[in-house]
């Protein structure tokens, strides 16, 4: 008689881990709501008394954070442009073909994925300032980001590629297409929705992209607003509504993208992740 | 066309022939491989084998523009070894790496096998984990800095008020509590991916296996030990070894709650490694310590490959 009530209790159970658990979220976005001095209440209000949310304009122009994100977006852009230019091929021909070579290429492959950024940081930091790149510090974080980021996406494509049915494509050369021909028209079409699940993640991780930022950039014009919030950021900050606030607005839109794809970006994960 | 046939019948075979198979034949695939292969050699295998090099030169500032520096041997690993801060960053890097990866895994494996009950909605609530994962790490740095905060963090206030602490805890300036300030927002950070790996190790055990186990008696602990974990060895070692390879590879947490301190209390070899070439400008000692840590790298990832042989092969 009772078993059709445990689901719902299972339900409640679940509903309350997860409150526990994206509680920082709601956390960042209740003290961005709260007054310079609520913030300092003792015991903190988990509800703030009253909505002030004048920090916002205050932290937008106050901290340039136009410039931060226009910069965040242009480096997440490069990164993924070339990510998804290069990388999709390169996932392509390891998810349909097998020899030795291909077997190095996938292991080295796999091998890249592991490299810590902060171990890469300091070989390209001192590479790139003997080629000259640091005039152009962003194109450098774009090269090095992508870098860091095409490993990852190659063994999530390839995941992909490897569900389109092979004969599909043998049935388009059989009919007179050329190699190129069957890879633009039969087979990019059909795993386009991974491919494009793959370069949002690309772009969402590179938006927030800070160790290549940081040690490159110096010139405020330049840097994104993972770096522009490291500016005011510290063991000692107590501007915490502030923080907070640009918190917030350099996630919201990230966090929308995510809601509205979750489905996806979970099911892109699990197929690519352990393989 | 016309310079083609000029130079001979021969060279404008063999050109028409390349431009044949890069369109129709194995020059595609060769094209395709090979543009990324080269981005990924110039930009990750070279600088690679220059860090290695590196580690063995003397780098300063007058030689920091030239490829050829003078040699300098073992000396920069004698050196870093000899930092009075080295047995402070291995024990932190120890403590950091076990207890992330510990916390990650067994928080991360309880809600698994919690969501892989059959109740409404399971997948979906599952996926609201994940947000932790596509967001900036700095960002989560600066929540949990503010969570922790001596004074007025929350984190303090909802401890006093479950009656585990007495008074409050300064989590980022005492030199006690420093690492496990960041370990705290690291497990929380790592927790969700390991969750979702191992659910989907969960989800390939078939369901036949528990149903005869249940027929012969077996409690529920019973089938834990006997089905559920050997029939997830492999998925295991991937995560484990995964989470060896995420965490070695977090830093944004670093500069945004501690910034290694107080007194290099929380400081761990990715960071230690940063700060030595970008704040020094110690270049050498940088390479040498990121060398040191790519050897624990490299380890891990081999275990990685070897348990997740059989699926890249598949």
């Amino acid at each position: 008689m009772t078993r059709p009530y445990v689901p719902w209790l299972l339900v409640v159970v679940a509903l309350a881990l997860a409150a526990v658990y994206l509680f920082p979220l709601y956390w960042m976005y209740v003290t961005s709501f709260k007054s310079g001095s609520e913030i300092f209440a003792n015991p903190p209000t988990f509800w703030p008394r009253e909505i002030d949310l004048s920090i916002y304009p205050n932290v937008w122009t106050r901290r340039t954070m136009h410039v931060f994100l226009w910069n965040s977006t242009l480096i997440a852009a490069g990164v993924t442009a070339i990510t998804v230019i290069f990388g999709t091929g390169c996932a392509y021909v390891l998810a349909r073909y097998r020899n030795v070579w291909l077997d190095i290429g996938l292991f080295s492959v796999l091998m890249l994925q592991v490299l810590p950024a902060s171990v890469m940081v300091t070989p390209l930091f001192v590479a790139f300032n003997q080629f000259g790149l640091l005039n152009y510090p962003r194109t450098a974080v774009v090269l090095a980001a992508a870098a860091k980021a095409m490993p990852f996406f190659v063994v999530l494509v390839r995941a992909t590629f490897m569900t389109v049915p092979r004969e599909l494509e043998e049935a388009a050369l059989v009919d007179g297409n050329s190699r190129v021909g069957a890879f633009f028209s039969i087979v990019l079409p059909l795993a386009r929705n991974g491919i494009l699940v793959c370069a949002i993640l690309t772009f969402m991780s590179s938006f927030g992209e800070y160790i290549y930022s940081k040690s490159i950039i110096q010139a405020p014009a330049l840097q994104p607003a993972s770096v522009g919030l490291s500016g005011f950021l510290g063991p000692n900050s107590t501007d915490w509504n502030a923080i907070m606030a640009y918190s917030a607005i350099y996630v919201t839109p990230i966090l929308a993208v995510f809601v509205l794809l979750q489905r996806r970006i979970v099911s892109g994960l699990t197929s690519g992740a352990l393989k | 066309m016309g310079v083609i046939m000029e130079t001979g019948p021969a060279v404008g075979g063999l050109m028409r022939r390349f431009l044949a198979s890069l369109r129709d034949g194995v020059g595609f695939d060769i094209l395709l491989v090979g543009a990324a292969m080269v981005f990924l050699i110039a930009m990750a295998g070279l600088p690679l084998i220059y860090n290695v090099l590196m580690s063995f030169q003397q780098v300063d500032m007058f030689t920091l523009g030239s490829l050829i520096r003078p040699w300098a041997g073992f000396q920069n690993y004698i050196d870093v070894v000899r930092e009075p801060a080295f047995w402070l960053v291995a024990k932190n890097t120890f403590i950091f790496v076990f207890f992330s990866m510990g916390g990650q895994f067994v928080i991360g494996f309880a809600l698994a096998l919690f969501f892989a009950q059959n109740f409404p909605g399971a997948s979906t609530i599952r996926g609201l984990f994940l947000v932790s994962w596509v967001m900036p790490g700095l960002v989560v740095g600066a929540i949990w800095s503010w969570i922790l905060a001596g004074d007025f963090g929350v984190l303090n206030t909802i401890l006093k008020g479950l009656g585990i602490i007495q008074s409050n805890v300064f989590w980022k300036s005492d030199p006690a509590f420093s690492i496990w300030a960041v370990v705290i927002a690291n497990i929380w950070l790592g927790l969700a991916f390991n969750m979702l790996l191992l659910s989907v190790g969960l989800a390939a055990i078939p369901r036949d296996l528990y149903e005869a186990a249940e027929l012969d008696g077996a409690n529920a602990l019973q089938r834990f030990w006997t089905i559920t974990l050997p029939m997830m060895r492999s998925t295991i070692g991937a995560v484990l070894s995964l989470g060896l390879i995420g965490t070695l590879q977090q830093f944004d947490l670093f500069p945004a709650i501690t910034e290694g301190g107080p007194a290099n209390t929380s400081t761990v070899a990715q960071y230690w490694s940063w700060q030595m070439s970008f704040q020094l400008y110690d270049f050498a000692k940088g390479a040498t310590i990121s060398v040191m840590m790519l050897v624990l790298v490299l380890i891990a990832s081999i275990i990685y490959v070897r348990s997740t042989r059989h699926e890249v092969r598949g």
